[in-house]
Formats: C-alpha cells, sequence, structure tokens
C-alpha cells in the first residue's frame, strides 16, 4: 500500500509532446476575465474541445499551459499567445478550430502553430489607446504633447521591501502616433513588456491624467503587438 | 439591452471581479428575446459566488430554457461596491444573459435557502426598481415566486411574495409556467392569475389566506379567504427520481466560486432523521438514482463544462444502496480523464476501507465528520445514531492512510444538553487525536491537526426539535467557556464564536406573519446580506424587533405545546405532525429511531412518493 501512494498518477503516460502555440483574441464581455480566470477557462476549452492534452508529469497532474504575457483586465487584444502541448501531433488547423468551437463569447482562436520565439525575447508590447476625458479631445492631444515634452515622468514604484521607489518612466514611453477626433484622442504607443521590465499602458494614462487634473469618461485600451528587442513580431 | 451594456461598459473596471456581473460564461442560454413568451428571472438573494454553486438553480435554469419559447436568466445579488456603483449610474437589476432589466421579466423567482437572505429579497426588488410588498405591485407582472427549504415556512415572507412553489421544482414549475402562457393572451388581472395558479398542488398564495390569533400571541387558526385556496397545501414530490431532469450542462463562471465543479445529484431524502436536521424531514422520502444514470450525468457533464472535479451530490452519498459499485464505476471514467471525484456528505458510519481507498485514489485532504454531540446520551436524544466506537475505528483508519487533519462538528445548545455532554465533545476530540499518537510513525504523516467547530443549534420547523426553545445567548456563552476549558491540547483546534445571527435564524425560521413588518423595517434601516459578518447588523434589527412589537423569546426561547397551531399548520411537508411529536417525546427519554433501511418507522410518507424504503418502486438494476 506505502508503494501505491508514492507512485506519480499519470506515471505512464508517454512522454512525448508536440507544442503548439496559439494566437487567440479577446474582446468585448471577455476582457472583464482576469488572468487567473483565463488560465482555468482555458484549461476547461481545451478538456471540452477533447484535445489530446499533455498533462505535467508527476503527483498532481494537471494541464500545461503557458501564457508569456498577461494581459491586464479591461485590455483587449487580437494578438494573445498561449502555448500548451499536445500528446499527438495533431494538424495546427485541427487545433484552432476544435479550441476556437469552445471559446466563449469575445474569445476566438486566430491561429495554431509551432513556437518560434522563447518567452524571454519578448521586450515590448504595442498598444492602441483610445480616450475621452472631460475636455476635448483637441486639448487633450495638447496636454499629451506637453506631457511628453517632459524630461522626466516619476511614478512611485513599490518594491519588495514594501518602501516606495521614484522610477522616471519617460524613457520608456515611446508614442508612434497621436492624433484625434471631434470624440476621441488617439495613442498608439510602445511600451517595455516581459520578464524584466513592465510598463502597464494604465499606468501612462493614469500618471497623465493625473498630472493634468482629468477624469476619464471613456478609456480603452488594445495590446496591438506583442514585439522582439529588434522590433521584429514575436511568434 | 444596450443601454445597460453601455452603462455597464464604463463602470465594471471598477468594481471588484466584474466578469461576475457580464454574463457571457460558457453554457449560458441565450435567446431571442422577440422570439420568446415567458421570460423568468431566476434571483439567487446572494452574491454570484454563492448562487452559482447552488444545484436547484443549475436545474431550474436548464429545465425551462428547454422550452423553446420560454427564458430564464439568471439574477444575484450584487456585492455592496457594484450595487452602489449601479445606483450612482441608474442601472436597475437586470438578468445576466439579455442584460434587461428584470422588471419588465414575467416571473421573478427567488429561492429562500437560509433565513439570512430574505433581507437581499427585499433589497433585489427595490434594485430592480419594483415595490417590495406584493400588494403593491398592482400589475400581472412580474410576479414574484418563492421556492427553496425556507419556503416550508414563508410566513415571514408572506407580505414580499405573490405566490410559494413548496417542495421539488421539477414539475411544478412548468405547470405553474404553462399556466401564464395559456392565460397570458387573455390579460388576466393578478387575483385572476392567483386563483387559477392556487389550484395547482404545491402552489401556496398567503394573500388567500388569513391569520387570526390567540391572547397569548400564538397562532390561533389560518383560514382560506378564497374558494381556490385548499385548506393545507401539499408540497410537491418527485416519484420517479431517476428519470427526473436533469441539465447536461451548467454555466461555467469565469471567476472563482464556491463550489467550481460538475455537480451530480445521486439521491434525495434521507433515511436517517437526525432530530435537529430539517433537511431529512422535508426532503423525504429517500429516493436515488440508477447507477448508469449517474454515470452519464457525470459523463455528460465534465463533457460539457470542461470541469476537472466532479462530486456527488446528497444529504449522506453512502446511503446509495449500491455506492460500492457506484464508486468503482465512476472511478473508471474519471481516472482516466484525470477528473477528481469528490464525496461530501460521507456517513461515519458506513465509511469503510474500500471508500477511503477511492478517496485516497483522488486526493489526499482532510476528513470531515459531524457527530454533532459529545457524549453517546445526547447522541441518542439526537437521533445521531454513531457510537464512540466508530468514529474511533474511522479515525484510527484514516490516520493509518496518513491522513492528518480531522475536522469534528458539533452543535452546542440542543435540547436536554448539560455540562457533561459539552465537556464530552473536548473528550471526544481528546481520544481521536490520541489515536494518531497511537499510530505507528511510518504510517502516520508528518503532523496532526483535529479541528473542533461548535455552533449553536437553531430549532427548525418539520423537525421533531421544532417544539423546542432555542439556548439563550447566556446558555450558550456558558456552554463555549466550559468546552474552551476542557480543550487542553494545542493540537486540538476550537472554532466557536457566538453569533447573534443564530438568534434572528430562530426567530425567522419559526416566525409568523407578524414578522413581514419588523423584517420591513429592518431593511429600511439598512439590514441586508446578513450572513455576511461586516453587514450583519444586529443592533438594527433588534430596534425593528421593538418597533414592531416582536419579542424575540416569544419566537426563539420557548417551549411550545404539541397543539400549539404552527404559523405553517397549513402547509403539508408530508412527514406527520404525529410522527414529529412521536420523535420529540422519544427524544426526551433519550431513545433512539432506527433508520429507514432498518425498517419503517411510520413518518407518514405514502408509497406512492417514490421512496426506495416506503414499500413502493425499489430501484431496478
Amino acid at each position: 500500500m506505502a508503494e501505491k501512494r508514492l507512485q506519480p498518477k499519470n506515471v505512464d503516460l508517454r512522454p512525448d509532446r508536440y507544442d503548439r502555440r496559439i494566437v487567440y483574441e479577446k474582446c468585448g464581455r471577455a476582457k472583464y476575465i482576469s488572468h487567473l480566470d483565463l488560465m482555468r477557462a482555458m484549461q476547461r476549452a481545451i478538456k471540452r474541445a477533447k484535445l489530446p492534452i499533455w498533462y505535467t508529469q508527476g503527483f498532481n497532474p494537471h494541464i500545461y499551459i503557458m501564457f508569456p504575457l498577461t494581459l491586464s483586465l479591461g485590455f483587449e487584444s487580437k494578438v494573445e499567445v498561449m502555448d500548451f502541448a499536445l500528446l499527438e501531433d495533431m494538424p495546427f488547423d485541427e487545433v484552432a478550430k476544435a479550441l476556437d468551437a469552445q471559446m466563449p463569447e469575445g474569445m476566438k482562436i486566430v491561429s495554431c502553430g509551432l513556437p518560434i520565439h522563447s518567452h524571454t525575447e519578448i521586450t515590448h508590447a504595442e498598444y492602441k489607446i483610445k480616450l475621452a476625458a472631460d475636455r476635448l479631445p483637441a486639448e487633450c492631444e495638447a496636454l499629451f504633447k506637453d506631457f511628453l515634452s517632459k524630461d522626466k515622468i516619476e511614478i512611485e514604484k513599490r518594491t519588495k521591501k514594501k518602501t516606495v521607489n521614484l522610477v522616471d518612466i519617460r524613457p520608456s514611453i515611446n508614442v508612434t502616433e497621436l492624433k484625434c477626433d471631434d470624440k476621441y484622442l488617439y495613442i498608439t504607443v510602445v511600451l517595455p513588456a516581459g520578464g524584466s521590465f513592465n510598463l502597464n499602458a494604465n499606468v501612462v494614462i493614469e500618471t497623465f491624467l493625473g498630472m493634468y487634473e482629468l477624469t476619464a469618461d471613456e478609456l480603452c485600451i488594445e495590446r496591438t503587438k506583442i514585439l522582439l528587442a529588434d522590433g521584429e513580431d514575436f511568434c | 439591452m444596450e443601454e445597460i451594456k453601455n452603462k455597464l461598459d464604463k463602470i465594471l473596471l471598477k468594481a471588484m471581479k466584474p466578469a461576475r456581473y457580464i454574463g457571457g460564461e460558457i453554457g449560458s442560454v441565450v435567446k431571442d428575446r422577440d422570439k420568446v413568451d415567458v421570460r423568468f428571472a431566476f434571483c439567487f438573494p446572494d452574491t454570484y459566488d454563492v448562487g452559482m454553486s447552488h444545484l436547484g438553480m443549475k436545474i431550474l435554469y436548464g429545465l425551462k430554457n428547454q422550452v423553446p419559447n420560454w427564458w430564464c436568466e439568471r439574477v444575484f445579488m450584487p456585492e455592496l461596491d457594484f450595487e452602489t456603483l449601479m445606483r450612482e449610474n441608474d442601472i436597475p437589476l437586470y438578468g445576466l444573459e439579455s442584460l434587461d432589466p428584470i422588471k419588465v421579466f414575467d416571473f421573478i423567482g427567488f429561492t429562500l435557502q437560509y433565513e439570512l437572505s430574505f433581507n437581499n429579497v427585499l433589497q433585489m426588488l427595490d434594485l430592480a426598481g419594483l415595490p417590495v410588498l406584493a400588494k403593491d405591485r398592482t400589475s400581472l407582472t412580474p410576479i414574484v415566486v418563492g421556492g427553496g427549504p425556507c419556503v416550508c415556512n414563508p410566513e415571514p415572507m408572506a407580505d414580499f411574495f405573490d405566490l410559494f412553489i413548496l417542495g421539488e421544482g421539477e414539475e411544478v414549475n412548468l405547470e405553474l409556467l404553462r399556466l401564464y402562457e395559456k392565460m397570458k393572451p387573455e390579460h388576466p388581472t393578478k387575483e385572476q392569475f392567483l386563483r387559477e395558479a392556487a389550484k395547482i398542488e404545491g402552489i401556496y398564495v398567503p394573500c388567500f389566506y388569513d391569520v387570526e390569533y390567540n391572547g397569548d400571541g400564538t397562532v390561533k387558526s389560518i383560514t382560506p379567504n378564497v374558494p381556490e385556496a385548499k385548506p393545507k397545501i401539499k408540497k410537491r414530490i418527485i416519484a420517479d427520481f431517476d428519470k427526473v431532469y436533469y441539465p447536461d450542462s451548467f454555466v461555467v463562471p469565469f471567476s472563482e466560486i464556491v463550489h467550481d465543479r460538475s455537480v451530480v445529484e445521486v439521491l434525495r431524502g434521507c433515511i436517517r432523521g437526525c432530530r435537529f436536521c430539517q433537511a431529512g424531514f422535508i426532503y423525504r422520502p429517500f429516493r436515488e438514482k440508477n447507477i448508469d444514470t449517474i454515470k452519464t450525468e457525470t459523463k455528460s457533464l465534465c463533457e460539457q463544462t470542461g470541469y476537472e472535479e466532479v462530486s456527488l451530490s446528497s444529504l449522506s452519498t453512502s446511503d446509495h444502496t449500491r455506492i460500492n459499485e457506484l464508486l468503482l464505476s465512476l472511478s473508471e471514467y474519471t481516472d482516466g480523464e484525470n477528473v477528481n471525484l469528490s464525496l461530501p456528505s460521507l456517513r461515519l458510519d458506513s465509511f469503510n476501507e474500500e471508500l477511503l481507498e477511492r478517496i485516497q485514489a483522488v486526493r489526499k485532504s482532510g476528513l470531515t465528520f459531524a457527530p454533532e454531540a459529545g457524549t453517546q446520551r445526547l447522541r441518542d436524544v439526537i437521533n445521531k445514531n454513531i457510537t464512540e466506537e466508530e468514529i474511533i475505528s474511522t479515525c484510527k483508519m484514516a490516520f493509518e492512510w496518513g491522513y492528518t487533519q480531522v475536522k469534528l462538528y458539533f452543535m452546542l445548545g440542543q435540547p436536554t444538553e448539560t455540562d457533561d455532554d459539552v465537556r464530552g465533545i473536548a473528550e471526544l476530540a481528546d481520544k481521536v487525536l490520541q489515536l494518531y499518537y497511537d499510530t505507528p510513525k511510518e504510517k502516520r504523516g508528518r503532523s496532526v491537526q483535529v479541528s473542533v467547530s461548535a455552533a449553536t443549534f437553531v430549532p427548525k420547523p418539520f423537525t421533531p426539535f421544532e417544539f423546542e426553545p432555542q439556548a439563550t445567548e447566556e446558555e450558550i456563552m456558558h456552554k463555549q467557556e466550559v468546552l474552551k476549558s476542557a480543550v487542553r491540547s494545542k493540537k486540538v483546534r476550537l472554532s466557536m464564536h457566538f453569533s447573534n445571527t443564530s438568534v434572528l435564524e430562530a426567530v425567522l425560521a419559526r416566525g409568523d406573519r407578524r414578522l413581514c413588518k419588523a423584517i420591513y423595517s429592518a431593511w429600511k434601516k439598512g439590514c441586508y446580506m446578513d450572513s455576511w459578518d461586516e453587514h450583519f447588523k444586529y443592533d438594527k434589527w433588534l430596534e425593528a424587533f421593538e418597533e414592531n412589537n416582536v419579542d424575540i423569546a416569544f419566537y426563539a426561547n420557548r417551549k411550545r405545546s404539541y397543539d400549539e397551531v404552527a404559523p405553517w399548520s397549513h402547509l403539508d411537508y408530508l412527514v406527520s405532525h404525529d410522527f414529529l411529536v412521536r420523535e420529540n417525546k422519544k427524544a426526551h427519554l433519550e431513545q433512539t429511531t432506527r433508520n429507514c433501511k432498518e425498517g419503517c418507522s411510520g413518518c407518514g410518507i405514502k408509497p406512492e412518493c417514490g421512496g426506495v424504503y416506503c414499500g413502493g418502486k425499489k430501484t431496478s438494476t
């Protein structure tokens, strides 16, 4: 009996694994799904899709899935990435189709392929921001230009020791497009993302709004690209 | 409705766990509002996390949505932060599927699972933009209906509901909605509809009854005031339980809920008859599903939801007549699919090695047992028919298998309890602890924890203890002191706190219609979400009781005579009054009653109700 208890449950599973990388959309109602909830939702979708999924080997086998970048609650995206492994060499389009059929409203599988880059190669991400505040869009645009003209934009960042550090985020903000119409201000911005340093688009906007005492009436943020150091798309 | 959706988009990110308020979950049923004739808002008067775990809702949601031109939606009580945002932005309570305000629905149904959720009903009606009193809702719709276990005495809520549904809902809900669908084109008045509805067995329309009181405050009589209202309303029961509707899919939430797993109901009713337990009487008789049915339902639910855990639901899973065969058969499927099989509600006395092995194969968590009382004498009084030897032998086996945590549940304040009985709880915990130390080191786990939890007993209607007084606050405080000083080991963790919520529960559980006014006042004073410690305002409740001349002791601490007219005496839950009286007398004589399996004790349930042990139809292979 004692040996039985020490036996990992799925020890006789085949060790062969076929890695798959999924690109998916998370828009509309689905933007309210938190990252933790998303992991569960994806595991359940994989189960429902009856994919020959690879489980971790051990005492507590669980479905192995990996997300290279978390997407903040409330952000939309059409370029999100999830990795998992299969026990069989199932064709990419079949995997995408089976999983897509199990997606909740607002989520869609865009493509399936082999992972090419490693998660650690991600350095930046691009965001498209749509903002309506309590000033006219043209005025907001002028203010945002003023914001960008600062030499230093310092924000407070809590450290692990629970002290507060001042961090200059200005060098990290790379705005590639700025325009407005009669309703909104549109900002396209590239920000550091990935393992070493992350700057949340929300933090940039909050800092901007705070500096000019603006209140946001509407704010939509979409992640549009996940980038490598050389500016290439992560795939 | 687009309008609500747009408003939600502006506020959702300000709320905690916003995924609870926007719907769109896998398994949720969305229909074309122009193509449905009957719309039903199924309201659970508590938060999403709690309500989404409720099996009854899943069953009735699926059942109603099977009918193409009916649409049942889910509605929950928002958390305080989101409720404030809703009010600030003029968002009325809405259904999660359509995002339409529930005010425009045909039915608003509440399930009353526990007394402390009563005031949430008022709060939700108000949030929907509706008058809370039934008499102020004069148009035909929405018809506000209530069901669930607390409906066995719905009198304290009588003023707020149009009708109550007694007993099991699978058939009567369909009958009620069919009647409505039929009458709707004729544009009946609300009274015309309610009179027709009152003819359906199991439907109780409170305004069709007049209640008179005696000089001493007890109920004198309850009399129907329209010809359609029956003098006694019988609860509904599903006689062929194996064939009853069961959903093949659940709504799978995004955010984590209390019971986040597939649930399969394996049996209904209980053979035991523990005298304090309301569920043990109001859900009688004992009926079970065939193994094949359970297996099919398990497979279907796991496949449709993607859940990796399935739980067997019942009052006492091990009482299934073929429990070992069932578990063996189920685990063939679950093991292969990496699905965890969890078995709550296992009874101590039927716990054998094979069962333990089955659970072991899944997950080595703690064991939880409910001896309910510390001494054999008191266990006999309450008819919890387990002996100390059985508790000991089970725990011994559990420790040998490497379990390290044992939780023991008890109740304080049960009839006839003495200080010796209370000290018996600590003694039993010590004995269990000693078993761990007696277990050879190479077999037992590394550390041990025996948790003792002692709740306060609340007498409930339709139990043999419905006549009993609840122990007063002082008595409970004393008992807790006795218990505290009797526990010596650090390895025994004692958790108990006297909460005034049990007093409120006791008043509401056995209250009459005069409490409606007090509930209304308390709600006006801001009392709701009473089951959440941080929201419970006992002082406001006391004010409300005083203003409405409600004497707590009259309802909670008074010994009731056998021939007193109970506020619920016009409701028939099929267990006879004579049986409850007999059981009460036996309790005071410290005599136990055999369970249904050992032989019938004549509780009054008829064979045609389909009970396995009632001499009617037996379950087939």
